[in-house]
Order: C-alpha cells, then structure tokens, then sequence
C-alpha cells in the first residue's frame, strides 16, 4: 500500500516540477483571468444600474460569485489534462504504462493535482493584489454548514472535471483529432456550468433541467454554495448525493472507455 | 503583391482541399463556433430578461454590437487563427525554419498559411445577427453606412490579428506561449460592450489605450447613428498604429530566433 503511494507521490513531485518551470505562463494566464473579471465587473455594474436586484441578488453578490468560480477554476479546472492525455495515446507515450505496474488514471490524476496546486496557489497572487480595489464588493456568508458541505461539493467536483477531461482524452482510441469535441463541450459547460452568467438567472424550468446534468456540480454547485446562491442546506445535501452519483458514473465511464480503448490500441510509436 | 496574392490563394485552396478530406472535423469545428456563438447572444437574452437596458442599449442595440463583435472575431478565425497559434508551437518546437527557409515576407507566410472554413462560414451567421437586429431596430443604412461598415469591420480584423500576433511574438524570447495565447480571447471579450459602459481609469485603459472596444463599437455605431468621418479616420490611424506594431515586435522577435533541438 505503501510503495502504491509513494509511486504516485513521486508522480505528484515530478508534476510539481514540471508545473512549476511553466510558473511564468500560469501567472499570465491568472492575470489575465482578471481581465475577465473587469469585464464582468463593467458588464454587470452596467446592469445592475437599472435595477438594483436581478434574480433576487445585488451587484455585490453577483460579483463575488464571479470572483469564486474563477478562483474555483485555477484550484479544480481541468485546463488541458484532455489534450495531453490525447497526445500520449496518439503518440504512444502510454505504451509505457501497459508495461509497468503503474495505474494510468491514477497517474494522470497525480499530476493533475500538482497542476492545480501550481495553479491555485498562483491566482492568489493577482487575488490579494487586487483586493484594495475589489474588497468592498466581496460578500461572503459565513454559516458553518456552507464549509461542510461545501468542501466536499469542491472535492466531487474535482473529480467530475478531471473525470471528463479523462473520458475526452480517452476518446483518442477512437477518432484521431478530439479538439473539436473537447471546445463543444466546454462550450456547453461554459452555460451550463455557470460561468456566462449564474445559473439561477436562466428560466426556471432550465435551471431545473440542469440541476440533473454533470455541468451543474463541475463548478457551479460548490461556488453556489461558498457565495450564497444557495441557501437551502436540505438542498445542498440532495445537490451532493447527486453530484457524488455523477462523480461514481464518470469514473466508470472512463474506465470502460479505457478498458475498451486498449483493445483497439496497437501500440504505435513511443 | 501578386505574388503574394497567389501564395495566399494556393493555401486556401490546399486548406479547402483538406476540409473536403476531414468533412466530419470541418462539421464538428463549425458546430463548436456556432455553439459558441450561441452563448454570447444567450448572455445577452438572460441579461435582458431582468433589465431592460445596459449602459443605455437596448437588447437589439446590443446584439448588433455583440453580432458585429463576432463578424469581426469570425473573420479573424478564418483567416489568421489557425496559423498564428501554430506559430507559437512551431516556435517553440523549431519547425519555424520552414518559414524562416521561404523565400518571402516571414510574418505574411507563418501567419496567412492556413484558413478555416468553418469560421469563415460562421461568419455568415455573425452578419445575419447583425442584419436581423439592425432590422428589429427598424434600421434603413444606405451605402455610405454600409460601406463604412465594411471598412470598420476590416479595419477591426486588421488591429484584432495585431494583438493576436503580439500575444504570440513573446515565444520569440520565452519559448512557450501556452496559456499566454488565451489572454487574447480575454481582451476580445471588452469588444461585446458598449463604450458607454466605460468610465474613468477602464475607459482610458480599453477605449484609447487598447482599442478593444473601439474595434466593434465603431461600425455598430455607424449602422446605428450614421457614418461619421472623424471617426473613421481615427479608427483607420490606429488600425495603422496597431499594424506597425505588431510588424515591428515581430521582426524584432525574429531576430531572436535560433532554431530548436537537432
């Protein structure tokens, strides 16, 4: 069990590593992820200006929900994970984990964590730079049940991201170019998972509707429940039985797809 | 300029040659676009469903900014994306020698070499937003309108690759641009609002000193109050201005260069 761990531990550090020499590029992006929240902050104000509550919350509410979905998508976000999963099976790099007692999901999740402890560490730095001028439209509720039920939410939903980047990367076996199908879906995790705008604002038999979909609990569910948008405890914890059914189909899927992918792998390259 | 007429026309016709192969992929690319598309204009219907307007707009008003917003990225898409992004790979990988090697304009070569089809047909769904609002708005632009629409929209595509070509050329000196070449999609984001939005240190950052907003707010404008001469001069000074800068970092970039691995 020991010598398990410690593989993938030094799978993390080497991760780590990696991640870090891209350190420059990170802090760009996440600096840049802060222009997106000036246009939020234009766009919205702007809104907010003929009508002080939309959907029931004010400016200050909406901002800080933007504010925690972008911060959620440098701490869980699967950026890329789909992409370099597919160049390893298109090229051959896994014909080495075929080899060697090495489990491939694990492997890719390893580094995934290290990414996002990169990441996640980076965007705080823009974060707390730019608190001065951003605090005063921070606000967040502090009852206890949001941090218990609120941090597991963020731990499945890790899981619901990274899973679907894996079930996209796995889909390498089938179809030699799968960008296509990763960007049409992220265009619709961009509306269903919340980050055009706050679910709760859609019609509501759509935000019904997409309470039911793996998008609602990839980001949305866990910031929803950090910044307010959700204020029925007995709701979150129905929220988190389903978000823990779609993390459980995910991983089953990918390992089919994995399972199944193999046999139509001819190990090309390497 | 002929001569680089013919290049230009011998990729088309390769890169059209190649969408004809890969017809699943070209279906897939200009559904994802669509897609896309379709988000924009949802933000703005779920905006509009809980106020009536945004820095003065109407919803029309808007979606004929956000419509000529995406005419302009469309066409940016189509024509220069796909090589410029590959520019900051090959860069990196040193498969940059191959244009390095042509005889001819470097930066015309590595950054005109693919089109794609897909955006450029997208690109019709863009123009019907904007035809569709400008008709909702009860709009009737005569030639003048139209045609200074035209030139803004051009003169939009123009200052939009000049950004794209300096948020790649820094892979000249730091080698990897990966997740750098997403900060432009970010800044195009400013061009789906309206300058009155703007005010105080955001309306000198993004309206003059980065001309995101102008880019699209200008043609939307002309259809919506009527061309105006200063203004299309300006937007023409500083298409010119952006242009020369990205062709100068480029170059000095360039000289950079050294070539990768074996």
């Amino acid at each position: 069990m020991l010598a398990t761990l410690n593989k993938y531990r030094v799978t993390f550090l080497v991760g780590l590593q990696s991640n870090l020499i891209y350190r420059v590029n990170f802090a760009v992006r996440g600096f840049f992820s802060f222009f997106h929240l000036i246009v939020v902050f234009i766009l919205w104000s702007a809104a907010y200006a003929g009508s002080p509550l939309i959907g029931g919350f004010n400016f200050a509410q909406t901002f800080t929900y933007f504010v925690a979905l972008l911060v959620a998508q440098f701490v869980i976000g699967a950026f890329n994970e789909d992409y370099q999963i597919s160049e390893e099976i298109r090229g051959g790099l896994i014909n080495q984990f075929l080899l060697k007692p090495v489990n491939y999901f694990a492997y890719r999740f390893s580094i995934y964590v290290a990414a996002r402890l990169v990441t996640g560490l980076l965007i705080l730095v823009p974060l707390i730079v730019s608190l001065p001028l951003i605090g005063e439209y921070l606000v967040l509720p502090s009852e206890p049940w949001r941090l218990g039920i609120g941090l597991p939410a963020l731990f499945l939903s890790a899981i619901i991201q990274f899973g679907i980047a894996y079930c996209f990367g796995m889909l390498s076996f089938w179809f030699l170019e799968i960008q296509g199908f990763v960007i049409l879906s992220m265009a619709l995790e961009s509306v269903l998972g919340g980050q055009i705008f706050p679910l709760d604002l859609m019609p509501e038999w759509l935000f019904r509707i997409s309470q039911f979909l793996p998008y609602y609990y990839q980001m949305y569910f866990p910031v929803a429940i950090f910044t307010g948008r959700l204020n029925d405890p007995s709701a979150a914890l129905v929220g988190l039985g389903i978000q823990a059914c779609w993390a459980v189909a995910i991983l089953g899927l990918g390992a089919v797809l994995w399972r199944r992918g193999l046999r139509l792998h001819t190990a090309v390259g390497g | 300029m002929s001569h680089y007429a013919r290049l230009w026309l011998t990729s088309a016709r390769y890169c059209i040659m190649r969408m004809m192969m890969f017809r699943g992929d070209f279906f897939v690319w200009a559904l994802v676009e669509l897609f896309w598309m379709t988000v924009n204009l949802l933000m703005v219907s779920v905006i509009y469903q809980h106020t009536d307007t945004v820095a003065g707009w109407t919803k029309y008003e808007m979606m004929l900014l956000v419509g000529t917003s995406l005419l302009i990225q469309r066409f940016l898409m189509g024509f220069f994306w796909s090589s410029i992004f590959e520019m900051g790979r090959n860069i990196r990988s040193g498969h940059f020698d191959f244009f390095v090697a042509q005889p001819g304009n470097v930066m015309f070569t590595a950054t005109t070499r693919k089109i794609d089809p897909d955006s450029l047909i997208n690109s019709l769904v863009a123009l019907g937003v904007v035809i569709y609002s400008a008709r909702q708005l009860g709009l009737q632009p005569g030639w003048v309108e139209v045609l200074g629409y035209a030139l803004m929209v051009a003169c939009g595509v123009i200052i939009h690759y000049s950004m794209l070509v300096l948020c790649i050329a820094p892979a000249f000196w730091i080698t990897s641009v990966q997740g750098i070449e997403g900060s432009y999609f970010t800044l195009s984001e400013f061009s789906r609002l309206p300058r009155a939005a703007f005010v105080g240190l955001a309306k000198v950052a993004f309206v003059w000193v980065l001309p995101v907003v102008v880019v699209s707010n200008t043609p939307a404008s002309t259809l919506l109050h009527g061309f105006d001469l200063q203004l299309a001069g300006w937007l023409v000074a500083i298409t010119a201005l952006w242009f020369g800068l990205a062709v100068f970092v480029f170059h000095r970039g360039l000289k950079r260069y050294s070539s990768a691995s074996s």
